[in-house]
């Protein structure tokens, strides 16, 4: 599978980077699970961060870019399927209206 | 092949992590996250295997680059860092246990919470112990010098993978 690319034109420096980029995701995804705004607004900013930070790791510390796009395409089935199956699964839970009520 | 078994272990969690939203969805109540565990110890977590991500993809620059001595420098500090997570966790499973958290039930009042936790997070650490022996094996071979950049890249490939399952249950077990 990793034959056909001996050299990355990634150095040191950049993979530091990503680093700190992924650590301020963190931070920011954090931060959100400490807001009192809205649940599903809530739910799909985290989201956003969760896929954001999945598509640098990929992308860079997994050299997934310099793959070819066949590769690239294989590696999204999971995340359609999750998308298939919420969209099948999730109405059905609509009729209980009280599912974000905390206890305590 | 590395990424095929990643696709395939993907789709494992995927099924997981979708019958934990189905539970929590019609569940007519959740505990709050924040107030069960200790999330300066789950923040540090995060940050560990991240952390230990970011080594990992250098030990793989390192091994490319023809140089084994820094190349077993940074997976040595990548395994550190995966011993830490696994440290973290069963400090974690060991206080929820104490407090009377089961696969049935748990003092929180959703059964399906522990249950949930517990695989999730079971078969993820189950997947941070793999990873750390398989980078021990690489680590050793790379300090006897019988190693490829190949197969460096493919034991990083499987570490940033269990990174990547960690950062969907941080956010969706932990913080949502």
């Amino acid at each position: 599978m990793a034959e056909h690319h001996d050299e990355h034109p990634i150095t040191y420096k950049t993979y530091f980077m990503t680093w700190v980029w992924l650590l301020v995701l963190t931070a920011l995804a954090l931060g959100l699970g400490y807001t009192n705004i809205n649940e599903k607004l809530k739910a799909f900013l985290l989201v956003c961060t969760t896929l954001a930070k999945i598509l640098v790791i990929a992308a860079v510390f997994m050299h997934l870019r310099y793959e070819r796009i066949n590769l690239i395409l294989i590696t999204f089935t999971p995340l359609i399927l999750a998308i298939i199956m919420f969209s099948f699964t999730f109405p059905e839970t609509l009729g209980t209206a009280t599912h974000l009520i905390r206890v305590r | 092949m590395m990424w095929i078994f990643i696709v395939s272990d993907a789709l494992t969690f995927m099924a997981f992590l979708m019958a934990y939203g189905f539970m929590r969805s019609i569940s007519p109540m959740w505990p709050k996250q924040t107030e069960v565990f200790n999330m300066v110890l789950i923040t540090f977590m995060t940050f560990v295997l991240i952390s230990s991500s970011a080594v990992m993809a250098m030990a793989v620059a390192a091994a490319r680059a023809h140089n084994p001595k820094l190349a077993v420098r940074f997976l040595g500090l990548t395994i550190v860092g995966g011993l830490i997570f696994l440290g973290c966790q069963a400090f974690e499973w060991t206080n929820l246990i104490e407090e009377g958290a089961r696969l049935t039930h748990n003092p929180w009042g959703v059964p399906q919470f522990a249950a949930s936790f517990f695989v999730i997070t079971g078969f993820h650490g189950f997947h941070v112990f793999s990873g750390v022996t398989i980078l021990a094996i690489v680590a050793i071979r790379a300090a006897m010098g019988k190693y490829s950049g190949d197969q460096v890249e493919n034991a990083g490939l499987y570490w940033h993978f269990v990174d990547v399952v960690w950062v969907f249950v941080f956010a969706f077990f932990y913080l949502m």
